[in-house]
Formats: structure tokens, sequence, C-alpha cells
């Protein structure tokens, strides 16, 4: 495994302005009373929120609390046991409603990565535009090298994955994600099975992708990130949201005991 | 009479005929009756007394009872039996069980009545009741047609010899009347010499039942009856003694009304109408034994010669069916003729009471023996009483395994069971038994071609060889092959086949090439065995090709979220693995027949039962290798809105499909291995074409060595290029 590569693109200064307003845009994905069981085990216990086209939402909490389950039923991973989630305008509990082309308008990264393992790293972004006809072969090759160089791994296009480090696996995996031009990005745990030093890379590439506008809801434990980059921050325990607000709100004044119980806990190693 | 008593299968066509004639005469003053009849009937109506009768009929007794093609029951008795019901009102239910089945549960009250061909006889009147008979057999004498023109009755006897059979009717006939007309009697043993003597003119005329005279007369016998059919007998419904009388009475009722209708007519009409043997299909099968020197075998240039398969030739060509043949071995033959599956076998089958139960038999054509032969190493077996202690081989299925099974308390030997010949004669040759029994000619003959036996003891009586076929089928197979050895016999064919074999000289016993050396084997018989080894690799190939579409298909429905499909899937493997690949093969040759009411190439059944076999293991190597994949790849798929089944086909399979090569390339060798059970249905793969081999050389170590090492040459170059594709796939 070599060393990490240097993001080739010039240091961009980092979206500062937190009080972003939000009121103009539009709602782009509203959750009403989601419930999630896995048997007996009720993990989301009625969660209704709204996010807002441009938003950058971090959802933090201590692990066990839902906060993956939450962002993994928002695109049907996990099917919802009730509640309603409507993205875009289609209501996902509707029959008539595909969830492929939902799908299609939501990128999603992995804790884990999950590149696909007998693909090449541009056969991995090209696939699903190409096998979905969202572009020709030549096209999706063309958009993926773009997205490669953005991430900084043109010249990993045609390596395996299982010749490069978690990070590049990682920022490999967004712009497979990006890919398929999303309006909306979910992000599971993207740094947690990252070496330390390879985590900042990929929050390099998040950041810049908040900077340009994208939606995007982060599970995340990087408190630093969502300081910086969230325009508002979700506090999931035990299924439910128990506080939100701006990243100030919430990591300099947070109300709820068991938030700062938690804060306390994650800041003051 | 005897051909009646012991049920010989024989049409009784042109006695029907007469009595249509008869009948048909009578038709238009009948007809005009009728109305009266029905009257009369009507105010005598009888009334049923038990809400249902249970009624026997024979089994098999053509044209009376028998299975049609469809194996439905009909004949003569059975429409009777049923428009008399239907007539009187009466409701019966019925049962086949056989003549003497049927006698028996109606004199011990099982069964309400019977009717099966039986002759109304003084004697059985003693136990039974009878009904008005319903139909009249008879006996009558034939001349050579040559005389037909000075021989017009019986006065034109006078000076002639008749010929009849020994303790028949016609013989009683004869000798009240031979004073009376002036003739001499010769008697015979067997309907054969007779209508022999009568061929050759040994004898002026002859008497036998007419029923049987006149169907060989309309089979191409150059005779003519003389004179008037004598009365022989009656056939008659019966009841038990002082039971039952109401049915006795509707029976007689509706008996008059079917012959008043025309009914009657109509149905014996409907069964004496043909009168020829035409073959009824396109093409036979026959089957033969595999290995059954000097009946059935392979001469060393592969080609199959035998006694058998000389004389169904010859009795083919002489009646002009169109055969073909098949040589799986004596029980695959006995089971695939029972099974339907082949329409006749000959195999040096014995004729017994007890196969007569499921086969219908033409004449003997072979009188055979059975002996007892040990090595000739041994010393200490010089009669039966030296066996005792010892262990004695013997095909399984033969006359010679009843014998041994009968005196087994009487000298004390152990019996070992073996499924074909080779494997028997090799194992006296190893001196894994002590000692074998089996058909005299077969051990003759193997002592003649050099095997280093010696026969011990006397001869035992075995019986005589027929032609078979499955009871109740193919009766004009049976008709023709009478028909046909009668006619080898009479030209002198048949001797010259017989002699051919068992003669003394050896004159199939091949010279030129020796086999008990490896270079002689294998320049004399790679050609059978590349051929079986062509057959053995289509086996593989064929069916590792469907099992595999048939396993990634299931595999799939094991992985899938859909739980029927699941479910399907789950069963299927856990019924097939449940299941030997024996059993299974001998299920879907000797089985499906009977469902399809078609036979199954054997070719087709094997690898009907390969593929099922392999594609349960398969869907589970699939199942395996797609669970492999980790999860998390689908999800990654799925999330970028890919479907499904294009997530297995892009991303899954050929993940799973790498994972797994090992373990299809290893089930792809055990395919392979696995189709020498398909030997035991006959297919001629490697396995079944070096048995062949053996039973003409008797070289079991050499050539089993060579197809020994013809496998694992095969399977390690098969193993290896598989090993370089999944390199190259990796």
């Amino acid at each position: 495994m070599g060393k990490e590569e240097n993001i080739n693109t010039p240091e961009t200064e980092i979206k500062d302005d937190k009080t972003t307003n939000m009121d103009g845009r539009k709602d782009i994905i509203k959750v009403n009373n989601l419930v999630k069981s896995f048997g007996k085990n009720e993990v989301l216990k009625g969660i209704s929120t709204t996010f807002k086209e441009g938003e950058v939402v971090c959802i933090i909490g201590p692990s066990g609390s839902g906060k993956s389950t939450f962002l993994r039923a928002l695109n049907h991973l996990e099917e919802p046991t009730s509640g309603e989630i409507e993205i875009d305008g289609f209501d996902l509990s509707k029959k008539d409603v595909d969830i492929n082309v939902v799908r299609e308008h939501i990128g999603m990264v992995f804790q884990h990565f999950n590149l696909f393992k007998n693909l090449s790293v541009i056969d991995n972004i090209t696939l699903a535009p190409v096998e979905l006809k969202k572009a020709s072969k030549e096209e999706a090759v063309a958009n993926g090298m773009k997205l490669l160089e953005t991430v900084g791994l043109a010249e990993k296009k045609d390596a395996r994955p299982s010749s490069l480090s978690g990070g590049q696996k990682q920022r490999v995996a967004i712009a497979r994600a990006l890919a398929m031009n999303p309006d909306i990005m979910l992000f599971d745990e993207p740094t947690s099975a990252l070496d330390p030093e390879m985590v900042g890379d990929v929050l390099e590439v998040m950041k810049r992708l908040a900077k340009e506008g994208m939606t995007m809801i982060i599970v995340t434990h990087e408190m630093g990130f969502a300081k910086q980059v969230a325009d508002r921050v979700l506090f999931i325990d035990g299924g439910i949201i128990l506080e939100e607000g701006t990243p100030e709100d919430v990591f300099e004044r947070p109300q709820n005991a068991r938030l700062q119980d938690f804060l306390n806990k994650v800041l003051n190693v | 009479m005897k051909k009646i008593v012991i049920k010989k299968k024989i049409s009784f066509f042109l006695v029907f005929l007469l009595t249509l004639v008869t009948c048909l005469s009578c038709l238009s003053y009948l007809k005009i009756d009728n109305k009266d009849q029905k009257v009369m009937a009507a105010e005598e109506k009888i009334k049923p007394k038990k809400k249902e009768y249970s009624i026997v009929l024979d089994s098999t007794y053509a044209p009376f009872e028998f299975q049609n093609a469809k194996g439905k029951y009909v004949g003569i008795d059975v429409e009777l039996i049923k428009a008399i019901a239907k007539e009187e009102g009466f409701k019966f239910t019925y049962k086949y069980p056989g003549f003497q089945a049927a006698v028996d549960s109606v004199s011990s009250g099982q069964a309400d009545g019977i009717i099966a061909g039986m002759s109304i006889t003084e004697e059985r009147k003693q136990s039974f009741d009878f009904s008005d008979p319903y139909f009249d057999s008879g006996i009558e004498v034939a001349i050579s047609k040559d005389d037909a023109a000075t021989v017009k009755d019986y006065e034109d006897l006078k000076g002639k010899t008749i010929g009849v059979k020994n303790g028949t009717t016609s013989q009683e006939w004869l000798n009240q009347n031979s004073e009376k007309y002036g003739f001499a009697i010769k008697t015979f043993d067997d309907g054969d010499a007779m209508y022999n003597a009568l061929n050759v003119k040994a004898v002026d005329g002859i008497m036998d039942d007419a029923p049987v005279l006149d169907y060989a007369i309309v089979q191409g016998k150059k005779f003519v009856i003389v004179g008037d059919k004598q009365p022989a007998g009656q056939y008659g419904f019966a009841v038990k003694k002082g039971k039952n009388p109401e049915l006795v009475a509707a029976f007689n009722q509706g008996l008059a009304k079917l012959k008043a209708n025309g009914k009657y007519d109509e149905i014996v009409a409907k069964y004496v109408g043909e009168t020829k043997i035409k073959p009824k299909k396109d093409s036979y099968s026959i089957v033969l034994d595999s290995t059954y020197a000097p009946f059935e075998f392979q001469n060393d240039k592969g080609k199959y010669v035998g006694i058998d398969v000389e004389l169904i030739k010859a009795i083919a060509k002489e009646e002009g069916f169109t055969f073909t043949y098949k040589f799986p071995g004596f029980q695959a033959a006995v089971d695939s003729v029972s099974a339907g599956q082949a329409d006749g076998i000959i195999a040096g089958m014995s004729i017994t009471d007890e196969r007569k139960q499921s086969f219908d038999f033409s004449n003997p054509y072979f009188d055979s023996g059975i002996e007892i032969a040990v090595n000739k190493a041994t010393k200490d077996i010089k009669d039966f009483p030296d066996l005792k202690g010892k262990t004695v081989g013997v095909k399984n299925g033969t006359t010679s395994q009843e014998w041994l099974n009968k005196n087994k308390g009487k000298y004390g030997y152990t019996i070992k069971t073996f499924d074909d010949g080779d494997a028997m004669y090799n194992a006296l040759n190893v001196k894994a038994v002590d000692a074998i029994m089996d058909d005299a000619p077969v051990l003759d003959y193997a002592i003649v071609q050099g095997k280093d036996f010696v026969i011990v003891g006397d001869k035992q009586p075995a019986g005589q060889y027929g032609f078979a076929v499955k009871k109740g089928k193919n009766p004009e197979l049976v008709a023709a092959f009478n028909e046909g050895l009668t006619k080898l016999k009479e030209n002198g064919k048949y001797d010259e086949i017989v002699s051919k074999y068992v003669g003394g000289s050896s004159s199939e016993k091949s010279d030129d090439v020796d086999e008990t050396t490896f270079a002689g084997l294998i320049k004399n018989n790679w050609k059978p065995l590349l051929v079986g080894l062509g057959k053995t690799l289509s086996l593989t190939l064929v069916s590792f090709i469907l099992a595999s579409i048939i396993g990634i298909i299931l595999g799939l429905c094991a992985v899938t979220p859909i739980k029927p499909l699941r479910a399907i899937a789950t069963v299927y493997v856990d019924v097939i693995r449940g299941v030997p690949l024996m059993v299974l093969v001998f299920f879907i040759f000797y089985g499906i027949p009977h469902l399809l009411n078609h036979p199954l190439n054997d070719y087709v059944a094997g690898v009907i039962a390969l593929t099922l076999n392999a594609s349960a293991y398969i869907t589970e190597i699939f199942r395996g290798g797609i669970n492999a994949v980790d999860k998390g790849q689908i999800e990654a798929s799925r999330s970028l809105g890919l479907p499904y089944l294009k997530t297995m086909q892009k991303i899954v399979l050929p993940q799973a499909i790498k994972i797994m090569s090992p373990s299809l390339i290893n089930q792809f060798v055990i395919s392979l291995k696995d189709t020498t059970i398909i030997s035991v249905i006959g297919v001629i793969e490697l396995l079944q074409a070096s048995k062949i081999i053996v039973a003409r050389n008797l070289q079991s170590l050499r050539v089993y060595f060579i197809v020994g090492v013809m496998y694992l040459i095969v399977i390690t170059l098969l193993t290896k290029l598989s090993k370089m594709l999944e390199r190259r796939i990796q």
C-alpha cells in the first residue's frame, strides 16, 4: 500500500459561514414519524424531520442509537416498518414508486467502501451510469476520469480495488456515487474504518462537495468536521431525535442531558 | 380341455367368427322379437340384494380379458359383464387377480361372481353355480391343404393317421371315433411336434382346439379344416354354489337381452375382427442380456452375435416385423420389459410359473439345464454334497438361483448373488466364490472358450427358454415369434443357428489376436473402449451443462429475498440429495415410462438422472458462492439504483463463480465418475463397454486396469484444463 496522494486541486477556503439561511430553499426530503423495527427490537421510534436542498446535515449519536439505520432507511436499504419518507416529491411508501429510480438520485457512501471487487476503479465508477443508460461508455469514462481527478486518484483508474488503501477506496466510492450525478449524498460513517492519517483526504473531498452546494446527510463521529461543515446537527439517541440545531447550538449550548453526556465523552478523550 | 385349463394365451378368432355368422343369420329375426323380449324382461325384473357385487376376472386371457395399450382392461368378458350390469341395473366392482386367484376368491366368498373364460365342467359344478353358457369353444380336425381335394369330411379319414396331443379333449374324441371312421391315432407330447408332423406329412391330419387351429391357419399354416367342429365345452359365469342366485339369474337375463339386441355380437366382433398377425408398431424394441454367451455376446469385432440374436433376427425377417435391439444386461432387460420400456425380451430366459405372472411367454425355443462349475484348481468339490460350507455364486433372478435356494438346506452351502454374469465368472476366477451355478450352455461355452472351470455334479433340468413380452401387452409379438420359430424349425434354419454356437466347433473364437496381453487387448478393443469413453464424456458434458443451468437458477432462488422461491430450491436440493443416484436412475428409466405410458431412451434417462443429481449439488455450490460475496457490495450496487438481477449479474455472480470454481471442478469430476452408474440401465459408456469385453475374453484384471487408467487420464486432463481456465479467470 503506497502512501496517501495529495489532492491535486488547490486548497480552497472552507465554507465558514455557518449561518447560511436555508429558509428560502425547497424541502428535498421529508420524513414523518419513521419507525423501523428488527423483529421485536424497535430501532427507530418515530423520527420526523425535513432536509432542505443544499443543506449539509450531520447526524451524531452514540453507537446503537439508530442513526445509521435512519440513514439507510432514507434510500430504503432498510425497509421502514411505518412512517413516510418523501424524496424529491416521491412518496417512497407508494407502491408505484420505483425505488431504483429514486436511488439514482441519492448517492451513498459506506463505512466499508463496498467497492466492486471484480471491477477496476474506473469500471466501478462507470458501471451504474452505463448499465442504467445514463451515459454512453465513452461519456461515462470521461466523466469518471473527471471525478477521479477531483478526488485525486486519476492515475489509479485501472487499479483493482484490492490494491488501494482505505482512504483511496473511500474516495473512489465517493466518485462512484457522484458518477450518477445525484441530488443527495448520504454518508454512513465514511471515515470510521480509516487509519487516522487517511481521514483528512476523505474529509477534504467531502468539504469541497459541501461547498459546491450538494445536499449531504452525514452520519459521523468527526465532531470537528461537523462543526465546520454542517448547517445543522441532529443528535439521535434511542431511536429518536433528542436535539437539533446549528453546530454552535448543539456543541456549545447543548440542552439535553444525554447530549451533554455524549459530547463530554467524545470531546474530552 | 387342457388348453383352457392351463390358460395358454391363444386367440380364438375363428370360433368367434363362426358364432358371429350364426348370430348374424338370426339377427333380423331377433330384432323383430326385440320389443317383446324387453317387455318380458321388464316383467320379471330381478332385484339386486347387495348394493355392489364384486366380480373377479382373469388377469390376462386375451381376448376375454386383457389390458389394452392404454393399460385399461378390455375384452369380451369385461364388456359382457359391464353391459349385463347396465342392462340389469346391478352394480359391480371388478378385480383382475388371475384365473386361479379369481376361482379361489369366489369359492372362499371373497368375491361374488367370476367371469374368466371359465369352462363349465361337472367337476366345477360341485362348487359353483354356472350361468347359461355365454361362449362355445370346440375342437376340430385339420389336414394339409394339398389333401383338401380328396379329404372333405370325417368319412374321408379312413386309413389315415391323425395326430393329437396327449391328454386333451381332442384325444378323447378321437379314441371314441377311431373305429367309426377307421383312422389311426398318433400321440404327440407337444403342439409344435404335432404341427411339424403335419407339415412334413408324417401324419395325415391333426385334431386340436378350434381356436388354436384356426389361429394357426390365419397365421399362414397351409392347413384346412375338415368336418364339423365338435363341441368341447362352454364358458359360463359362475357364483359360489348356493350363493347369490339373483346374480346368475340377472346374468342369464342380461345375456339373453344382449343377444337379442345385437350387443353381444357387437362385443364379440370387436375382439375377433382382426385375424392376421400384423405389427402394431413400426418398430419393436427387443432387449437382450448384455453378456450371455452363447445366447448373446459381442464377438471380437465388437458385434453382437449368439443364438438369441440370430434367432430373433431370423424371425423378424420371416415375419416382416421391424425390431431395434438393445443389450442392457439381463436384469435391466427384464425390468425394461416389465416397465414397458421395451416390447420384448429374448435373453436365455427360462419359462417359469413365477415369471408367467408378469410375462407372456412364447413357445419355448431352447431346452436348457443348469449346472455347477468350480475352478479347475479346486480339488475338494466333486459333487453337490461337497459344497457343504462353500459359497456358490449365482445370477440374481435366475433358475439357478431358485434351485440353489431350494437345495440350500440339503447341501449346506451359502449363496452369493451377482447382478451379471461377468462379475460372477470373475468371482470364480479369483476364487471369491468356491463354485458358481449357471445355465449349462453358458457354462459349457465358457469352458470351450478356455475358462479353467470344471463341471461338478449332474446337470439339473431347468426348463426351457422363451421369448417374452409384458403380460397382456404386444400379443401379436408373441404370436409372430411362435409362428416364426415354427417356420425356422421347419426350414432347418433353427438347427443351423443353434449348432453354430453349441454344436461343438467354436468357430467364433478369435485366434488372430492374443487377448491375454495388454497390447493385444488394446489392439483388439481400442475401438469399443473409445466409443464407450465418448459416451461417458458426452453423458458428463451434457448433464453437467444442463445441471449448471438448473444449478444457477435454483442457486439464485436459494439466495433471493422471495420466500417461495427459496422454499422451492430448498425442497429440490433436499429431495434430490436424499435419493441415491442409482435409485434415481432406476426410477427415471423404469418408473417414468409408467407415468408417460411411453418408453424412455436409456441415454436420455441417464442424462436426466445425472442432471438432476448434479444440479442439486451445483445449486448448493452456487448458493454458497453467492453468499460468500459480501453483502456490502450488493447494497452499494442497489444504492446506485441497479436492480437486483443486474446486481447479481454484474457484481455478485462474477465473484461467486471465482469463489466456487474449485468446487465446480470437483463436482465435474464427480459427475464424470457418476456416469458409471448409468451402466446399470445398459447405456454402453466406458464401464459397460469394458464389462462387455470382459464377458467375451474374461480378462477382467487387464481390461479393468486399462479402463481405470483411461478414467484416470481423462479426469486428470480435465482437471488440469479446468485449473488452467480457473487461473485465467482469476
